[in-house]
């Protein structure tokens, strides 16, 4: 673990995609110190371009786009790692499960795996978000998680089957612990960089589902998040009459929350996976080699 | 050849699956959308239309086991209801409409993101640590975590706003006559230009991924010493000994990623006003035209399920050692 670390501190893209998320969530954190008052409030002309005063410009019902999105990284945030906390667990609880006990159960939970791994996601969501009306933050969450943790179990099931014949697992059932202990106590430190690597990826996937379906109007449009701000700019026409701050501010907090997570993501596949690796050292290893080429051309 | 029955299990219970959540969800959620479908009806809500609606949502004295037989003796005769903002057109002649839009962005994509990114996985894997591969790989990591949507709206307003570069909506030129001529083609190719480059960020960072990690395991493997043994060109080994046999898990992942690639091309079509089944399900949803959604969740789910076996299928064609059975 600790020279997991060390390697995710000598990452530079690492490093990079945790100071963006950090700098993310303290401006959420913050969001009463940095843009005190309403983001809901009337504060000025509509559309008006980015000034002194409104330093991301104002939205058509002359709100201020800064406020809008400082207070919407809040929600849109919480909800993102929240959800994919939620789906990482879920997807990690079945794979185990699977994996360890094998036999029938493997059999049923894995055909309910790939089952719902192939139904498309979005149309499903848009179906259940539709007859619910307008969904809060809890129903969005519950619905992406239902829907989306097949992925999560399908990787945590294979390496759960990796595991339970090692050694020390045989070794723990034969002392006669409990199923639960062993599966959460024996195999399931084992399986931390996985789960690292689900949860950023899941955490990266229910932001993109939220987006998407705050975007399409399932969102509370009373709540203000940087997807119901960018269903109001689209119904405002922002992009087409050139009102580009509307839409710019939340797509660029949506962006950067994924640059940063894609990012750590990167380095945590890394460290799972030394095989797929490219950093610094690698680098290294090449530089030497390649010189040590030219030395031998050189010597004969 | 023979598909493993697993597999069809699985189609079984997922197709299974969308029609259970079609026919309870409906009938599970507080509120009576039937209500709200006969209000939306307005003046054309005939005694029929109210009736069929009600059937088909359960608002009728009838046991739920025998609701939910006619429902699946329904879907085997493709009746997939009535739309409620197009009444009296039915759901599958709304749907028939614009699938054949979808399909073909969503195709036209696909082929283009995997010839690209399937080459630059390749490239990135053959030289793993090189300038070339510390850039590309981040960065297609990234493209995989940005929304649609976000890549949507700023290619409109880059390329269709600003730039004025390219046309900013429907399929073809409105003031065309559809026809096999230059002209038609020329618009509808125009006009597809901005929806594909849209999908294709996601897909080509997908691709160049899974290619990159598969071909580092290949590249290891000894028939790819002995290619270089034999004094092979860089280039014949790379593709004929190498990429050949690294595509496998992309193929796999191309069919998984069906359903993502329809949850994009939905954002991306309502973006570009592309008159697809995206376009479609927004403004069923926008009606609450419930049974255009449900159609929509079936065809997408049919279309999805349908890549997978096509993917099943082409597996045991390019890898002998699954058509015999010993995988």
């Amino acid at each position: 673990m600790t020279s997991g670390l060390a390697l995710l501190w000598r990452q530079k893209k690492a490093v990079a995609g945790l100071a963006i998320i950090v700098a993310l969530c303290l401006m959420a954190l913050l969001a009463p110190v940095i843009a005190p008052g309403d983001p809901g409030e009337r504060v000025g002309r509509s559309h008006q371009p980015p000034t002194v005063e409104h330093v991301f410009g104002t939205t058509k019902m002359g709100r201020d786009v800064y406020s809008q999105f400082v207070w919407g990284a809040r929600p849109s945030l919480a909800v993102g790692f929240a959800t994919g906390l939620a789906i990482t667990a879920l997807g990690t609880i079945v794979g185990l499960v699977a994996g360890y006990f094998g036999g029938r159960t493997d059999a049923t939970l894995d055909l309910a795996t790939n089952a719902v791994l192939v139904i498309p996601n979005i149309p499903l969501l848009i179906l259940l978000a539709s007859f619910a009306g307008t969904v809060g933050p809890l129903a969005i969450m519950a619905i992406i998680a239902l829907t989306s943790w097949p992925w999560g179990a399908r990787m945590t099931r294979s390496q759960t089957l990796a595991l339970r014949n090692r050694e020390f697992v045989v070794a723990a059932r034969m002392v006669g612990e409990p199923h639960w202990r062993v599966i959460f106590v024996e195999i399931l430190p084992n399986l931390v960089p996985l789960i690292g690597i689900n949860v950023v990826g899941s955490i990266i996937y229910a932001i993109v589902a939220q987006t998407t379906l705050e975007y399409l109007g399932f969102g509370d449009p009373l709540r203000v998040t940087w997807g119901t701000m960018l269903y109001n700019a689209q119904n405002s026409s922002a992009i087409i009459i050139g009102a580009w701050w509307d839409i710019g501010a939340p797509a660029a907090g949506i962006a950067l929350v994924g640059l940063g997570l894609a990012l750590l993501n990167f380095t945590f596949d890394e460290i799972a996976n030394p095989q797929l690796r490219s950093g610094p050292a690698l680098s290294r290893w090449l530089r030497l080699n390649r010189r040590r080429n030219r030395a031998l051309e050189v010597g004969q | 050849m023979r598909l493993p029955r697993r597999r069809l299990a699985v189609y079984c219970v997922a197709f299974l699956f969308a029609i259970v959540m079609n026919f309870a969800v409906p009938r599970l959620m507080p509120g009576s959308p039937v209500d709200s479908m006969i209000a939306q009806l307005g003046p054309r809500a005939t005694p029929a239309a109210i009736a069929a609606i009600k059937a088909r949502f359960g608002a009728i004295e009838q046991p739920m086991w025998q609701q939910f037989v006619d429902y699946i003796v329904g879907l085997a005769h493709f009746d997939l209801g009535v739309s409620v903002k197009y009444y009296p057109q039915t759901v599958l002649e709304v749907l028939g409409r614009s699938a054949g839009w979808t399909a073909f962005l969503v195709v036209t994509a696909i082929v283009f993101s995997l010839s690209i990114g399937v080459s630059l996985g390749a490239l990135a894997a053959w030289r793993r640590g090189g300038r070339f591969d510390s850039f590309v790989s981040p960065f297609s990591v990234v493209m995989i975590a940005v929304p649609p949507v976000i890549i949507a709206l700023a290619t409109l307003f880059i390329f269709g706003v600003t730039l004025r570069l390219l046309p900013v909506g429907y399929a073809y030129d409105p003031n065309l006559d559809p026809g096999l001529n230059f002209t038609f083609f020329g618009s509808v190719f125009l006009h597809a230009i901005m929806p594909v480059l849209t999908l294709s960020p996601y897909l080509i960072g997908e691709f160049q991924t899974t290619m990159r990690s598969s071909m580092i395991s290949v590249l290891g493997e000894d028939y790819v010493t002995m290619g270089r043994a034999k004094g092979l060109s860089e280039t014949a080994v790379m593709f004929g000994y190498a990429a050949r046999n690294a595509m496998l898990p992309v193929l796999t992942n191309l069919a998984l990623m069906l359903g993502a690639v329809f949850g994009g091309s939905i954002v991306t079509e309502i973006v570009f006003n592309y008159p697809g089944l995206g376009l479609t399900l927004y403004t069923a949803s926008v009606a609450r035209d419930y049974p255009v959604i449900q159609g929509q969740l079936l065809l997408m789910t049919l279309a999805t399920l349908g890549a997978n076996l096509l993917v099943d299928i082409l597996y045991g064609v390019v890898d002998p050692r699954i058509r015999e059975g010993r995988a």
